[in-house]
C-alpha cells in the first residue's frame, strides 16, 4: 500500500506531537516551520505541567483530560518534566469559599486534590505567605517547554519523519476543491520549493487564520498574549497557584534555578506585533508577593510575552478570558468545502499528546485509514536524540 | 523613558547555500528593557522577515539563542540592549557550531558529544528535608546546565578537546549514577578530557545558569587522581 504523505505546518508543541502520532500509525510526515523548532508559542510557556485542577470547577472533561495527560507524560517523557506537584492556597475569605467547590470539582475530575495543614504546607514550602488559609494538593508539575516538544520531534524523526525549521509557507496550491501541495521558502538553502501532500494539517496556533487565508478561508483564531516573569531563585519546589476562579497572575512555576509568575492576558489581532507592556511587569511582581513574600526581592531574570492560540473570535469579549482554552480540530472539507486541508486551534501544552491523537483520528479518517493511536505507552527518545540523530 | 535609536550589524549568509557571509546594517528605536532577542524579534517583523536566528523561550531555559554578541558569547534573551557597552552591537553566529546561514548554527556536533544516557533530572537542592507529597521519593529539578553551548564557545583550548559542557554532563552522571564510576572516569581521562583543560575559567564565566563547568573539570580531576594513587 502507497504510504500517505501528510504536511504538517507549525513546529510547534502540537506539530511535534501530530508528525509523532502520524509515523506510528504509519504515515510519511513533514513538518514545516517557518523560523526555529517551537519559537513560536510553545517554548515561551512559563511550564506547567496542568493536572486540571484549574480548569475542573469551570468544565470537568477538560479537567479529566489534563489528568490524564499528565499521567501519560509522566510516563513516557519523565526526562522533560519536573514532577513535584501544585499547592493551591486561599488568601482571603472569597478563595476560602471557593475551596470546598473547588475540591469537589477536583475529585469528580479524576484528580485527586488533598487538603493539606495550613502547618504541614508551610513546612513543604517555606517561602510561602503566612496568610495562607486553606491549601490543596494537586498532581500538577512543571514542562521543559523546549525539551518535551524536542522528545515528541526525536520520536517523529526515528519514525521516518521530515522536521524542516527555517521553511516558511508562502502558499497552497488548490485544484479541484482540494489542497494538493505546499509552497514554501528553504531560507537555509535559499530556494523555492513546492511539496505534495495527500493532506495538510494546519497546527500554527494563533498563525492558523495566516495559513489558511492561502486557501481563501477564515477562521476562528484570536491571539492572546500573556506576560511571564522570572526571577533568578528557585524559591519553591511545587506549583504554587491562588485557590480562586481563574485569573491574571495566580500561578507561580519553579523551574531549574527559576521562578516564574504568570500570566495576564490580552487579544490582538497579530500574534507577531506582540511586546510587553511594563505595567504587567509590576502586577505579576505583586501577585507573585502575594502568595510568595520575597519573590519581588530576587534578582530579575526576564520578562517575555507569548499569543496563545484561542479557539473562537473575542469581539465582546474584553480579554479573551470568556473564550475557551479547548482544542477545535476543523476539517475544511465540511466547513468550507476544501478537501485535504485541516487545521487545529486553541489547546494547551498539557495535552499536546491527546489534540495530536484528535487530528490524527480526523486524518486517518479524512484519508479511510484505519490505524489506532499508540502515542501513550512507549517512552519518547530523549530530547539530545532528534540532534544525535545527524539533522541540521 | 524615552525610547533610543540603536544600531545592529548582523551577519547575514554564509550557510550551505553558498552566499557569502556580510554584515548587514540594521537600526531601530529600542525601550531600556529590551534584549537582543527582542530586538531581531522586531528586525524580523518590520525590515528582514528572512533573517534567520535561533529562539524558543524567551527566558534562558531552553538554551538555543546562543550568538557572539560584540565578539562574546551570550544568549540573545538575557542579554539588555542597555547594558552593552557600545551603541553598535555586532551579531556573528556562535562559534564553535557550524553555521547554518545568518545567525543559525546547528547544535548536532555538541549534543552528540554528551554522554550516553545521561539523564536530565536531578534531586533539587530546596527543601528537599520538608514533608513531600506521599507519592514522591524526593522534590526534583531539571539539570542546570541547558546546552546553549556559550561554554564551548569561550573555551581558549585550540586542541582536540571534550569540552566545558561535556565535561560538567561527565560528572553530574558521576555523582547520580556512581555505579558508572569507571566508564566515566574512563571517558575524562581520555587525551582530550579533563587533562586538556588550561584552567583559564571562560567556561563558568560566560555559563547563563551557573553551572560553573570548570569547577566540574577540577573534581573530575581530582577523582582520577584518586584512582591512579589507589593503583
Amino acid at each position: 500500500m502507497k504510504k500517505h504523505h501528510v504536511v504538517v505546518i507549525g513546529g510547534g508543541g502540537t506539530g511535534a506531537a501530530i508528525a509523532y502520532d502520524l509515523v506510528k500509525r504509519g504515515f510519511n510526515a513533514t513538518v514545516l516551520e517557518r523560523g526555529e523548532l517551537t519559537s513560536g508559542t510553545t517554548g515561551r510557556h512559563h511550564g506547567q505541567l496542568h493536572c486540571g485542577a484549574r480548569y475542573a470547577v469551570a468544565d470537568r472533561e477538560i479537567a479529566r483530560e489534563c489528568m490524564e495527560e499528565t499521567n501519560t507524560l509522566r510516563k513516557i517523557a519523565s526526562e522533560s518534566l519536573e514532577s513535584n506537584y501544585g499547592l493551591f492556597v486561599a488568601l482571603n475569605n472569597d478563595d476560602e469559599e471557593f475551596a470546598p467547590t473547588f475540591i469537589d470539582a477536583c475529585l469528580e475530575s479524576g484528580i485527586p486534590a488533598e487538603k493539606v495543614p495550613r502547618k504541614q504546607a508551610l513546612r513543604m514550602e517555606p517561602k510561602l505567605s503566612e496568610k495562607i488559609g486553606t491549601v490543596v494538593q494537586v498532581p500538577d508539575g512543571t514542562i521543559d517547554a523546549w525539551r518535551l516538544p524536542l522528545q515528541f520531534f526525536a520520536g517523529a524523526q526515528e519514525g521516518g519523519a521530515v522536521i524542516r525549521p527555517f521553511c516558511p509557507v508562502t502558499g497552497v496550491d488548490i485544484e479541484g476543491g482540494r489542497a494538493v501541495a505546499v509552497r514554501i521558502r528553504n531560507l537555509i538553502q535559499q530556494q523555492d520549493e513546492r511539496i505534495e501532500a495527500d493532506l495538510i494539517v494546519n497546527a500554527t496556533g494563533a498563525w492558523a487564520s495566516q495559513i489558511t487565508k492561502f486557501a481563501g478561508i477564515d477562521i476562528p483564531i484570536t491571539p492572546a498574549p500573556g506576560t511571564m516573569l522570572a526571577v533568578r531563585k528557585r524559591l519553591c519546589n511545587m506549583v504554587i497557584s491562588r485557590l480562586h476562579p481563574s485569573g491574571d497572575g495566580d500561578i507561580i512555576v519553579p523551574q531549574r534555578g527559576l521562578s516564574i509568575i504568570g500570566t495576564t492576558q490580552y487579544k490582538t489581532d497579530d500574534p507577531d506585533d506582540i511586546k510587553v507592556p511594563r505595567a504587567d511587569v509590576d502586577f505579576l511582581y505583586r501577585c507573585a508577593d502575594e502568595m510568595v513574600p520575597n519573590f519581588s526581592k530576587q534578582p530579575f531574570h526576564a520578562a517575555w510575552i507569548a499569543a496563545r492560540p484561542l479557539a473562537g473570535k473575542s469581539d465582546s469579549i474584553e480579554d479573551g478570558r470568556g473564550l475557551s482554552r479547548d482544542f477545535v480540530c476543523v476539517n475544511h472539507a465540511q466547513h468550507d468545502a476544501v478537501h485535504g486541508l485541516i487545521s487545529v486551534i486553541g489547546g494547551k501544552a498539557t495535552v499536546l499528546r491527546a489534540m495530536a491523537e484528535k487530528a490524527v483520528d480526523a486524518v486517518c479518517h479524512e484519508l479511510g485509514v484505519q490505524e489506532p493511536c499508540t502515542t501513550t505507552e512507549t517512552p519518547l527518545p530523549s530530547h539530545r536524540r532528534y540532534y544525535r540523530q545527524g539533522v541540521k | 523613558m524615552s525610547a533610543q535609536r540603536r544600531t545592529f550589524r548582523i551577519m547575514r549568509g554564509g550557510g550551505p547555500a553558498g552566499s557569502p557571509a556580510a554584515l548587514q546594517t540594521y537600526s531601530l528605536e529600542l525601550n531600556e528593557h529590551a534584549t537582543v532577542l527582542d530586538a531581531l524579534e522586531w528586525i524580523r517583523v518590520e525590515q528582514a522577515p528572512d533573517l534567520m536566528y535561533r529562539h524558543s523561550c524567551h527566558h534562558g531555559s531552553c538554551g538555543t539563542c546562543g550568538m557572539m554578541i560584540n565578539g562574546k558569547p551570550k544568549l540573545a534573551c538575557l542579554t539588555k540592549v542597555d547594558n552593552l557597552a557600545s551603541n553598535d552591537i555586532k551579531l556573528e553566529p556562535l562559534v564553535g557550531m557550524e553555521p547554518l546561514g545568518d545567525l543559525v548554527v546547528s547544535p548536532v556536533a555538541l549534543m552528540s558529544a554528551y554522554p550516553d544516557n545521561s539523564g536530565y533530572i536531578r534531586e533539587s537542592e530546596v527543601n528537599n528535608d520538608a514533608p513531600r507529597p506521599q507519592a514522591l521519593s524526593q522534590f526534583e529539578r531539571f539539570e542546570n546546565c541547558i546546552e546553549c553551548g556559550l561554554c564551548m564557545a569561550a573555551c581558549p583550548v585550540d586542541e582536540e578537546f571534550q569540552g566545558p559542557a561535556v565535561l560538567a554532563a561527565l560528572n553530574r552522571e558521576l555523582a547520580k549514577t556512581p555505579e558508572r564510576r569507571a566508564e566515566i572516569l574512563h571517558a575524562a581521562g581520555r587525551p582530550d578530557g579533563v587533562y586538556r583543560c588550561a584552567r583559564a575559567l571562560e567556561c563558568s564565566r560566560v555559563c547563563p545558569t551557573a553551572v560553573y563547568p570548570a569547577k566540574h573539570i577540577m573534581e573530575l580531576r581530582k577523582e582520577l587522581e584518586k584512582e591512579s594513587s589507589a593503583k
